[in-house]
């Protein structure tokens, strides 16, 4: 179809001015005016905006009644750090990290054998329809999944009412609005971030390379340790990122299953903004969670290189042992 | 030979039956709350966790409630062009990345990905006084548009998608095709129309798409920018939420879920039509790829 009407449209356009063309196609021209909409767009509503949060992070609510804080450099202070980081609030912050962390672990336990299963021991034909399904919750807005949860959970439902029926719990579900609450509900929430990079991974390793590690005599459990395993990390880093930065900033899940006894960091933020006005205190605290996602990461990767370096010094000293 | 085919047959492979009793287990777990909103969208009693009774109930007062239809109106449009927006301006970006890349790529590419990372509640909290700024102080009235306020906020994650994908794309394709349409005199409006922009489009129908779902589906940064009378419906689900629970809202729930998978489902038939994998697929459409 293309080449089609290149050709016609060939005589008309070349006809006038024969030179022309080689011309055009030296003046190549500067084709990354083409991102400056798109990095316009980013500088003027991402990167201008959150500056502005940082800016307020330092300045000062002029009144109760001001949403609007003064800063003007005078009065740029650190004041708002220490207002959101007092007792009243420092806890919420260690809470956030504690249920991201054990969030992002438990996502990734529960994911291995899952993605591992899906890439590896089930038949292709069935793969493409199963990867589909575990896109539909990942696709289903995230509110929805949560008041799912809320159903789910709630003490006078139907799973608290079969629970007792059975006699595995005496009294109602008692779930919904507190911590355990939420850490199922971010588990769920983000467990398709986590199953995706590692299914991914897991698919793209050559079948070749396990069964020549089962060629050389070792068995299934140290074939996947050595062979399969190490070569899904990169697959298993991404989907640690990918759950637990947006963990680490949850607002959704925390305010709909948290209640006081789960409140989280986002949740703190964005009643500032909403509720009591005041815009540079939920600056500050934005700015620290963003500091404990910054913080956080960097100990995870601070651990990935000597846990990197262990297991590269510990093959060096068992590489003569295998080919001997 | 025989003794292969004996053995399998006699031992009972319990690895692959544990990992696939795993698997049931994690879909039951993956589908649990859409079943309930599914099931409870028919529940005919007033309070939503409360099961009266079999009906559609729900279904009729969403459907003869002006509020929540209006709701979904507002999202419909918003959705529909910030997906315009998105499309334009990452496909654009898209194509300098993968044709002209330079010194600009790596600032270009690191703004792109601190805007996909960055939690939603920061961009949620920074657009608000933005936009009051910008509306009240510098007077722009354009942004005191609830409007104009979702369909730009919606579109400044949906371009770095966009961008990612469209990038993606081309990197894959070679540019003497390009290159040979322009020995051929085609114009350079004629190159893109005729050769370009066919091989990308099926990026770009997928990034599209998906920038239509992404903003069908946001909730965060919808809650604090918009203005009375243009609710998105998370938004007015999110405020019902808090007050109480209706069936009402499993029903527009079920409606928006059945919306966003005919929408996603379009997404993976171009993909596929496009020759991606299905991990490809998988891997385009939650940006992990």
């Amino acid at each position: 179809m293309t080449t089609d009407t290149v050709e016609t449209a060939d005589p008309g356009s070349a006809a006038p001015a024969p030179g022309k063309p080689a011309k055009r196609r030296r003046a190549r021209s500067p084709k990354f005016l083409l991102a400056i909409p798109a990095w316009t767009w980013f500088i003027l509503f991402f990167a201008l905006p959150v500056g502005l949060v940082l800016l307020y992070s330092l300045g000062e609510q002029v009144s109760t009644f001001v949403q609007k804080p003064n800063v003007s450099p005078s009065v740029w202070s650190l004041d708002n750090f220490g207002k959101a980081f007092d007792p009243a609030y420092a806890p919420i912050f260690w809470r956030t990290l504690r249920i991201s962390i054990t969030g992002t672990f438990i996502c990734l336990v529960i994911s291995v054998p899952f993605a591992y299963w899906l890439a590896t021991k089930v038949s292709p034909k069935w793969r493409g329809l199963l990867l589909g399904l575990v896109l539909v919750p990942f696709w289903t807005n995230f509110l929805v999944r949560t008041i799912g949860w809320q159903l789910i959970l709630a003490p006078n439902g139907f799973v608290s009412q079969k629970l007792q029926d059975i006699g595995i719990t005496s009294g109602d579900l008692a779930l919904l609005y507190t911590q355990t609450g939420v850490q199922i509900g971010v588990v769920y929430n983000y467990l398709p971030l986590m199953i995706l990079p590692l299914y991914v991974a897991f698919e793209r390793i050559d079948p070749a390379l396990t069964e020549a590690s089962k060629d050389l005599g070792a068995n299934r459990l140290k074939t996947f340790v050595q062979v399969t395993m190490p070569l899904a990390v990169p697959g298993a880093i991404a989907g640690m990122l990918l759950v637990f930065i947006p963990l680490m900033g949850d607002y959704i899940t925390a305010s709909l299953l948290g209640g006081a006894k789960g409140s989280m960091a986002g949740v703190l933020v964005a009643e500032q903004f909403l509720n009591t006005f005041n815009w540079s205190r939920g600056a500050a605290m934005a700015v620290i969670m963003i500091g404990f996602i910054l913080a956080a990461l960097a100990v995870f990767a601070g651990i990935g290189l000597v846990l990197r370096a262990i297991v590269r010094a510990r093959r060096r000293v068992s590489l003569p042992e295998a080919v001997a | 030979m025989s003794q292969q085919t004996v053995t399998p047959r006699r031992h009972v492979d319990w690895t692959k039956w544990t990992l696939t009793l795993w698997g049931v287990l994690m879909f039951v777990f993956l589908f649990m709350p859409i079943v309930w909103i599914l099931i409870y969208s028919f529940n005919t009693g007033r309070i939503l966790t409360d099961w009266n009774g079999f009906g559609f109930d729900g279904y009729r007062s969403f459907f003869e409630n002006p509020a929540p239809r209006a709701a979904v109106r507002t999202s419909l449009i918003v959705a529909a062009a910030s997906a315009v927006v998105a499309t334009l301006l990452g496909s654009l970006a898209g194509v300098a990345l993968a044709r002209r890349p330079g010194k600009w790529t790596g600032g270009f590419l690191f703004l792109v990905a601190l805007v996909l990372v960055t939690p939603e509640i920061v961009d949620a909290i920074a657009l608000l006084p933005w936009y009051v700024l910008l509306g009240q102080d510098a007077n722009i009235v354009a942004f005191n548009n609830g409007y104009v306020r979702l369909i730009v906020s919606h579109s400044v994650f949906s371009t770095a998608v966009v961008t990612l994908i469209v990038r993606a794309r081309l990197s894959g394709i070679d540019e003497s095709l390009e290159e040979a349409a322009g020995d051929l005199y085609a114009t350079p409006t004629k190159r893109f129309t005729q050769i370009t922009l066919p091989l990308m489009l099926p990026a770009v129908l997928a990034g599209g798409l998906l920038a239509f779902t992404l903003s069908l589906d946001n909730t965060v940064i919808s809650s604090f920018v918009f203005v009375q009378g243009s609710t998105p419906w998370p938004v007015y689900v999110f405020s019902s939420v808090k007050a109480s629970l209706r069936p009402e809202i499993a029903s527009i729930s079920t409606l928006m879920f059945v919306l966003t998978v005919v929408a996603i489902g379009l997404v993976g038939l171009v993909l596929r039509r496009g020759g991606d994998s299905s991990s490809d697929i998988a891997a385009t459409m939650t940006g992990t790829g």
